[in-house]
């Protein structure tokens, strides 16, 4: 453990020219940490181009030091040049906590840093506070079904945040910019970014999402995930999947949440014909609210679900979207 | 092309988990264990890409002797030998060991391309493929939903919540695959009556040359303080629809101020 480590680095994620949620909700909690760690609030920022956006961003939410990465190698994710940039930020800033982002780039990068750094990894946290002066993280298990507590045995201690957990809040503070000079090792410039492609642009992030609505075997094919994306339109949520209504082909992978899918945290969680299984339960009981409606009033979801509707999914969706137009209607 | 996929037998995701004091390690005694479901897609993925350019695909697991059967299941599935790495002293291990332990494995085998499933389903952690990537000094290419190989070079795409990105990549890498990048075969009569005379070998960690101080609970550079069981999330109201269901979801979101 070194000495003169102090602070606590928040490694960025960009999303369309801003700071993706999970990054501002990282530097949110990350300023009551510093009272208790000591020594600065600090970004690191990568970029193909210009960071200036994200270093204004940055300083809105609190971040008082900014290790900037620009360079045409960093235009799009790469896990090599992106996990040499991670470090050099974590070399200049020589923190006592990283915190990244617990997405596919953020754990990639993480797990990498963690290995350089011959330190410990302390994966999809939830609650993050200091005791002894030192960080202690929470996660939870199993879907939920257990937390577990711990610590890094060595500093520094790399985590990674789980989205849509904390909040965000601005608390402006000046930033100063420090300029990285990089080193890209060999082997991850030997993937080539050949281009990236939006398929589907409507498709919301359903980790950042605040409500997500999500479709089941009950809605017996593809063609009735329309009125899900109706109800989805009306209250600005994201669509969901089971994985029966995945793996019968009706909505692909991204769309999935549970064991074998995402594991997601919205205020609200709306199960239109899903009967709640463990694998499905375990991607979506950390929402805050629940609410099902099935035809079976046997089915699991009733058995955790903060309001179950025993009914037809086809009668009671269209009903409440019109509801909920007309309540928006209203004002 | 030669291709080693890296395995890990799992409880079973239907199955109610617990762990067990006093080190907080999964109870996989009373419960089902298979493959982990995501290294079904990797084990495909890899059997389609020597079906269609040759070579031999060597599933590389780490894990007790009874996770046999996860590999047997993956040399159904149409892979071609085995190497089980097995010692007492990996017990405990956090992805940085196991990445260490694996990548011993790796020393001493012949692969252009090592595969592997996103995560694993107990765990979940998805820290492995580029943790080990980074080890061996390899491109990593994570996430993956599609993978070709043509002219000598990789063609892969990285799973985007709006789309993907495609890289390109010569050989030798490391890939993470996701579910959906293809659909996994049922072994076959054939191909599991096949996996028993296939290849199966089992190396210790002195056998691969690996450190023991840096895996297993003792090189774990992560500790767990406690594990609490949050009281089960408990049912609210049920109502029947007697065609006012629409409204009274309506107040119960106005009532919570979802809405």
């Amino acid at each position: 453990m070194s000495d003169t480590r102090s602070g606590l680095l928040v490694v960025a994620e960009e999303k369309n020219g801003k700071l993706s949620n999970v990054t501002l909700e990282s530097l949110t909690a990350a300023r009551e940490l510093v009272s208790g760690l000591g020594g600065p609030l600090s970004v690191a920022l990568t970029s193909g181009s210009s960071v200036d956006a994200l270093v204004q961003q940055a300083a809105a939410y609190g971040a008082e030091r900014a290790y900037v990465a620009v360079h045409p190698e960093l235009e799009v994710f790469r896990s090599g040049p992106y996990t040499d940039a991670a470090m050099a930020a974590i070399e200049a800033a020589s923190p006592r906590v990283v915190l990244f982002a617990n997405t596919a780039s953020g754990k990639d990068v993480a797990s990498r840093c963690a290995r350089r750094a011959g330190v410990g990894l302390l994966g999809d946290a939830t609650r993050l506070y200091i005791e002894d002066g030192g960080l202690r993280v929470s996660h939870p298990c199993f879907g939920g079904t257990l937390i577990v507590e711990k610590q890094a045995l060595a500093e520094p201690a790399l985590v990674t945040v789980r989205t849509n957990v904390f909040d965000r809040t601005e608390s402006p503070a000046t930033i100063q910019v420090q300029e990285l000079s990089l080193d890209f090792t060999p082997s991850g410039l030997l993937a080539r970014v050949v281009e990236v492609v939006v398929e589907d642009a409507g498709m919301a992030s359903l980790e950042e999402a605040t409500i997500i609505v999500s479709g089941g075997r009950g809605l017996g094919g593809p063609e009735n995930f329309a009125m899900i994306h109706e109800l989805a339109d009306a209250l600005g949520a994201a669509v969901g999947a089971s994985r029966a209504a995945v793996d019968a082909g009706w909505k692909p992978h991204q769309y999935q949440v549970g064991q074998t899918g995402k594991t997601v945290s919205p205020k609200l969680y709306v199960a239109c014909g899903i009967s709640g299984a463990i694998q499905h339960k375990a991607g979506m009981q950390t929402s805050d609210y629940i609410v099902a409606i099935n035809k079976d009033p046997e089915a699991p979801i009733f058995g955790f679900a903060d309001l179950g509707v025993v009914g037809d999914v086809f009668q009671v969706v269209p009903a409440l979207t019109a509801e909920i137009k007309k309540r928006a209607a209203a004002g | 092309m030669e291709i080693v996929v890296c395995v890990k037998q799992v409880v079973d995701t239907e199955a109610e988990k617990k762990l067990l004091a006093p080190d907080w390690r999964l109870d996989r005694q009373s419960v089902e264990n298979v493959l982990n479901p995501y290294d079904e897609y990797a084990v495909e993925e890899a059997v389609r890409l020597k079906e269609a350019h040759g070579g031999e695909v060597t599933v590389l697991c780490m894990g007790p002797e009874d996770a046999q059967s996860a590999v047997r299941k993956a040399l159904a599935m149409g892979a071609d030998r085995a190497l089980m790495v097995t010692d007492p002293a990996l017990a405990g291990s956090d992805t940085q060991g196991t990445a260490l332990a694996l990548s011993g494995a790796l020393a001493g085998l012949t692969y252009d391309l090592v595969i592997l499933g996103i995560m694993s389903t107990d765990a979940q952690t998805g820290q492995l493929p580029s943790a080990l990537g980074d080890i061996l000094d390899l491109p990593v290419l994570t996430a993956l939903n599609m993978m070709k190989f043509e002219d000598g070079s990789l063609t892969v795409h990285r799973q985007t919540d709006q789309g993907y990105v495609a890289y390109g990549c010569g050989l030798p890498a490391v890939c993470s695959v996701v579910k959906g990048i293809n659909e996994p075969r049922y072994p076959s009569l054939k191909g599991i009556m096949g996996a028993k005379k296939k290849p199966l070998e089992t190396k210790d960690l002195a056998e691969l040359g690996v450190d023991t101080a840096r895996v297993g609970g003792a090189g774990a550079l992560t500790k767990v303080l406690s594990t609490t069981a949050p009281p089960p999330r408990k049912a609210g109201q049920k109502i029947e629809d007697d065609g006012t269901a629409a409204q009274r979801i309506v107040e119960f979101l106005a009532g919570e101020k979802i809405i």
